[in-house]
């Protein structure tokens, strides 16, 4: 017991951002009598969950030092992709899922691609990309006033954000399948090996056999992956996609991160702190809708109590 | 011990070689010129004139105060997502506060850019005693601050009255350059004081620094104070270019500076380039947006050309770069 | 009874639990050169950070003598030159010389025209002149930023100069211009301390030595002989320092270089067998480096041909390599930047290139890994509580045994050793020549780099010294000594210069 407390700091952190996310909810329930109803923590979930998914992506480019701000994006061309890809039937459902996935991937694949070989910095590179993808998105759709632009999600896809099984919401499935997935991937896979290894020093993990170029637009593709999920599953929240829809998951998925006690500078914290950030976050918000507070006190409160979090487990150790 | 004297490389040569971000931003920014004029020639058939060159630095003005705000900060190896949302209280505050007297135009200005400066060490001091990463503490103070302006102005609106807006942002005669080259030349001082030197210094590596005795947190605190008071000034700029005040116009700044400050050849990984190469991002950022719209792109897409246009610059700016140090 | 310039009294220091310092005692008088000596991990370098005022001791006292608090208290008067070297890499050798004390125009304002005019001035005071004060800071060899940094400090004229181990990237020439200008000090009455891993250097400079070993100081003397200093510096006796060598193989060879060129070398010719130990010697910079690196394809090689086990083998990067069976130990220029991950445990730095082997489907087996780790652990006897401790944690000796493990457990046959004893000390030095000779007893083919032409003298069965990126001499085991090798790579060092210029 002694050796797991003087040993892993980082878990210690994941563990700080989980109690974090139940004391927020505690506290809501404090202000907002039935705000612990089961329906009520579920809906919080369910919504949490969106940020979780890009989250999940930003936790892996992130953890190579790296970061994604073409979030905002990239989700919202992909929640236009579905929608004009499968026009809300659900025949063409499959088809435009991959579709929109494969999307994501192939535009992540660029970004790593331009961060590993064309040696552009990520922040330089993502918010290139991130200005193209709103460009051609905006562009191609005549600012989303072409036909098949009004489409709705197919029914298949609502009912993934909507719906329920077993009686837990399919989105809470879903999500749950991505953090054993990328937790998995992480600690037990050669590939997290790989990924923590060039998050710590990237030219110890190329001498060591790493295929640093390799791992690293693999894990910017993953992260267009997971932001194309979340357009979707956002298309199917929704029901439509909307201008603009992608805007908040780009800061809320770099503060889930960071509040999950991942390092901004690489190489250190799990994806199930990333996870717990991002209902965190979203219990935050809820609360501060439940208090009926003015936009602007919400905000502020919003950053203050971010920092707040940071500082109380979040800090840097000295060098 | 010294039986062998190296071959020298000429004083040139040393020039070119610790200047090649400045020397690339410089090109870029005339070959913009150059294009911009070419554009305007072949649109309107007729050179840019006064009207065309005052309307497109005023639109540059609070661009170039936020990237060499940003610079600052970029340069001690950090990062400000939080300027736009100083842009956005300073902005407001304007709005709601300026009364057409010099003494009201004064003041407030002043007092604008105080808070800037508060919310400046607000993150200067964050970052320096809180030891927290300089991206997640402007991600908060940012929305911090974007919920203050919403509370100083929650409708876009309020007035700027046309003597300030003559005064910052002339709309007859370009004579906003005047601030440029000020903010040039305290720059150049500012680089020749102890502050300025431990400004790269803790760039360059941090921990030297330290041991090399420099103050690195009083440091890192001037820098974030300037920065907010620049992004102050931006927002005063912003609000007298539109004589009136909207609390959310300046979000887009935040990400607008770090392009403008990259091509003005500032490296994001700190301790390398200059506030001169900053304004000639920001320019060039402008000139972008203008040449654009002189093309008759269709809007929708101006964003895509200017993502292509920043991977390209920093992209062939690296190979050049590259070349130029590695031949010299 | 002298005053002393400074002292330490019972003063201890822990990093995070770790104990660096316990009750340690140090006094240095004015006027003297005190050599520090002690293994690595001693507490050497955290005495001087106390000393330097850079760090504050968790318990005990620091006494500044008269001289010294008189210029203001800890900071002023003490100058040190830090084991990291603090030169900032994109600002000019002159702003870095002048930092903190440039000369200031009449505005106030710092005259940045002027520092070069100035630094160049005062670099040939301490009789450099082959350091141009415009170039950055990252564009001089290592040892002209030693240099530099050296320079800086003793510009400030300290009356207290702190050095830890200012020599580790300096040639004999070098080190003879170090030692002028600490003489010159002493002269004036300054104070200086001393670390080095060499002993010669301790002897021709010391008047005074202090041993160290487990964080605090177990003697000091004014002279002492390097056996009875190395029994006490590891607490044992040290019968001999190296191993016995192996019998020269005569095997068919298992690594052959033809007309291998890289960036700077010309086309290096090699072959080694199994079993062999060769030795790569010479001064730094003349492209050992590029050829090290090279066989490990980082970067590859221009041209030429590689051939492992008689095949040609194209090797482009370190994967290819690592699937030849080449393995790379290094200890790198700037310590721990090419070799170790230090935030993470021994087990993950230890089977980093072998986890293809200890997984299917891309899934870790933690079972055989457990077991190839511990295995490594006690064959090499790293000290370290467990296979979950971050290698950050561990001493410099034993960080270099993970290293070198890593490779072991690669089943590599071939290891490329470049330069893996230097800054390591006395006690790991010996750990690791015995196993250099176990190795090659077990038929591992040894391409071994070592600054210290001693080293190679003892260990090797023959050595290549190359000379300006190209091999100019190979002693057989018949002719190696320390002295040839020195004398190979001198030899016309001056009348070379001459014939390059006659023939542009």
């Amino acid at each position: 017991m002694k050796r797991w407390l003087a040993l892993s700091q980082d878990w210690r952190r994941v563990g700080y951002a989980v109690i974090a996310a139940i004391l927020l909810f505690v506290l809501g329930q404090a202000v907002h009598p039935g705000f612990l109803r089961l329906n009520s923590v579920a809906t919080v979930l369910v919504i949490s969950s969106f940020v979780g998914l890009v989250a999940a992506g930003q936790c892996f480019v992130i953890l190579i030092g790296g970061i994604d701000l073409s979030v905002p994006w990239v989700l919202n061309a992909a929640a236009i992709m579905l929608t004009v890809t499968s026009l809300g039937q659900e025949g063409r459902a499959p088809w435009a899922i991959l579709v929109t996935l494969g999307l994501g991937v192939l535009i992540g694949a660029v970004n790593g691609f331009g961060v590993a070989f064309l040696g552009v910095p990520a922040v330089v590179m993502t918010l290139a990309m991130d200005g193209i993808m709103e460009g051609l998105t905006l562009g191609l759709t005549g600012g989303f006033t072409c036909g098949a632009c009004s489409s709705y999600a197919p029914p298949v896809v609502q009912a993934m954000a909507h719906g329920a099984s077993l009686g837990f919401p399919n989105a809470l499935w879903l999500w749950l399948a991505v953090i054993l997935l990328v937790s998995g991937a992480l600690t037990l896979t050669r590939f997290g090996r790989a990924t923590y290894a060039i998050g710590n020093n990237p030219l110890a993990a190329f001498l060591a056999g790493v295929s640093v170029p390799g791992i690293t637009i693999l894990l910017y593709a993953a992260s267009g992956f997971f932001s194309a999920l979340a357009g979707i599953m956002l298309v199917g929240f929704g029901g439509q996609a909307s201008l603009g829809m992608g805007e908040p998951y780009l800061f809320q998925s770099i503060a889930a991160v960071v509040i999950g006690g991942v390092s901004i500078l690489g190489g250190r914290g799990y994806y199930l702190g990333a996870a717990a950030g991002a209902v965190s976050l979203t219990v935050l918000v809820s609360v501060l809708l439940a208090l009926d507070m003015p936009d602007y006190f919400r905000s502020i409160l919003y950053g203050v109590v971010i920092l707040a979090l940071l500082l109380l487990y979040g800090r840097e150790e000295t060098g | 011990m010294s039986e062998a004297v190296l071959t020298r490389r000429s004083r040139a040569s040393h020039v070119v070689g610790q200047n090649i971000g400045l020397i690339l931003a410089g090109s870029i920014l005339l070959l913009a010129i150059l294009v911009y004029i070419g554009v305007y020639l072949i649109q309107l058939h007729r050179l840019p004139g006064n009207f065309a060159v005052t309307s497109t630095v005023n639109s540059a003005m609070p661009l170039i105060f936020a990237t060499v705000g940003q610079s600052f900060v970029v340069l001690t190896k950090g990062i400000d997502l939080s300027v736009g949302g100083v842009v956005d209280l300073s902005n407001a505050m304007a709005a709601v506060t300026m009364r057409n007297s010099p003494g009201s135009m004064a003041l407030w200005s002043v007092a604008i850019l105080l808070v800037g400066a508060a919310c400046g060490l607000l993150n200067g001091l964050l970052v320096g005693l809180g030891r927290l990463q300089p991206i997640v503490v402007t991600l908060g103070t940012l929305s911090i601050f974007q919920g203050l302006a919403i509370r100083v102005l929650p409708q876009p609106g309020g007035a700027i009255p046309p003597g300030y807006t003559n005064l910052l942002v002339n709309p007859n005669h370009p004579y906003a350059l005047i601030y440029v080259a000020l903010l040039a030349l305290a720059w150049m001082g500012f680089r020749r004081t102890r502050p300025g030197v431990d400004l790269y210094a803790i760039g360059n590596d941090e921990a030297a620094s330290r041991s090399l005795r420099i103050n690195v947190l009083r440091t890192k605190i001037i820098a974030y104070v300037l920065d907010g008071v620049l992004g102050a000034a931006a927002g005063l700029l912003l609000a007298a270019n539109a004589t009136a005040g909207d609390a959310t116009t300046g979000n887009g700044y935040t990400l607008t500076s770090i392009v403008a400050a990259v091509l003005g050849g500032i490296s994001l990984f700190g301790g390398r380039g200059s506030a001169v190469g900053a304004i000639c991002g920001a320019f060039i950022t402008t000139l972008i947006v203008n040449i654009l719209f002189f093309s008759h792109v269709d809007p929708l897409f101006q964003s895509f050309y200017e993502g292509l246009f920043l991977l390209i610059a920093v992209v062939a700016g690296g190979v050049i770069g590259g070349t130029i140090r590695r031949r010299r | 009874m002298i005053e002393a310039a400074i002292a330490a009294r019972e003063v201890s220091k822990a990093f995070g639990g770790v104990k660096a310092l316990t009750r340690a005692s140090f006094t240095l008088l004015p006027g003297e050169v005190h050599a520090l000596v002690g293994e690595n991990g001693a507490g050497k370098s955290t005495l001087i950070k106390i000393l330097g005022g850079r760090i504050v001791p968790d318990q005990g006292e620091i006494v500044l003598g008269g001289g010294i608090a008189a210029q203001g208290g800890s900071g002023r008067g003490i100058g040190t030159v830090f084991q990291e070297l603090t030169l900032l890499p994109y600002m000019t050798v002159a702003e870095n010389l002048l930092i903190g004390r440039e000369k200031r125009s009449r505005l106030g304002l710092i005259a940045r025209g002027e520092l070069p005019r100035i630094a160049e001035a005062e670099l040939a005071g301490l009789g450099i002149s082959h350091i141009d004060p415009r170039a950055l800071a990252s564009d001089i060899s290592l040892a002209e930023r030693q240099i530099v940094e050296i320079a800086r400090v003793i510009l400030t004229a300290p009356r207290v100069l702190l050095l830890d181990e200012p020599t580790s990237a300096l040639v004999e020439r070098e080190v003879a211009w170090l030692f002028d200008q600490i003489r010159q000090l002493r002269q004036a009455g300054a104070a200086v301390v001393f670390t080095s891993h060499r002993w010669n250097e301790i002897a021709s400079i010391a008047d005074r030595i202090t041993i160290f070993r487990n964080g605090t100081d177990v003697g000091t003397f004014t002279a002492i002989d390097e056996d009875e200093a190395i029994t006490l510096m590891t607490g044992r006796q040290m019968e001999t320092m190296f191993a016995p060598l192996p019998p020269e193989p005569s095997g068919e060879p298992v690594l052959e270089l033809k007309g291998a060129r890289a960036e700077g070398t010309e086309p290096l010719d090699l072959s080694l067998r199994a079993g062999e130990i060769l030795g790569i010697g010479g001064l730094a910079g003349h492209g050992h480096r590029a050829l090290f690196f090279g066989l490990f394809g980082a970067p590859a090689f221009l041209a030429g041909e590689i051939r492992v086990n008689g095949r040609p083998r194209r090797i482009a990067r370190p994967k290819d390599a690592i699937r030849a069976g080449i393995g790379l130990a290094l200890v790198p220029e700037d310590r721990k930047t090419e070799g170790l991950f230090l935030p993470l445990s021994v087990r993950d730095n230890l089977t980093l290139p072998i986890l293809n082997r200890l997984s299917r489907l891309g899934i870790i087996s933690f079972a055989a890994e457990q077991r190839v780790t511990g295995e490594m652990i006690s064959r090499l006897s790293v000290r370290t509580p467990h296979a979950r401790q971050p290698v950050g944690a561990l001493s410099g000796g034993n960080q270099q045994k993970v290293l070198l493990g890593r490779w072991l457990l690669t089943k590599a046959r071939i290891l490329l050793l470049y330069d893996v004893t230097r800054g390591v000390d006395v006690g790991t030095k010996h750990e690791i020549f015995s196993l250099i000779s176990r190795l090659a007893a077990e038929g591992f083919a040894i391409l071994l780099y070592s600054s210290d032409a001693e080293e190679l003298a003892h260990l090797c069965h023959r050595v290549v010294v190359m000379r300006r990126g190209a091999m100019v001499a190979e002693l057989p085991a018949a002719r190696l000594s320390a002295e040839a090798i020195v004398a190979a790579a001198m030899r016309e060092a001056g009348s070379e210069t001459a014939r390059r210029e006659a023939n542009v």
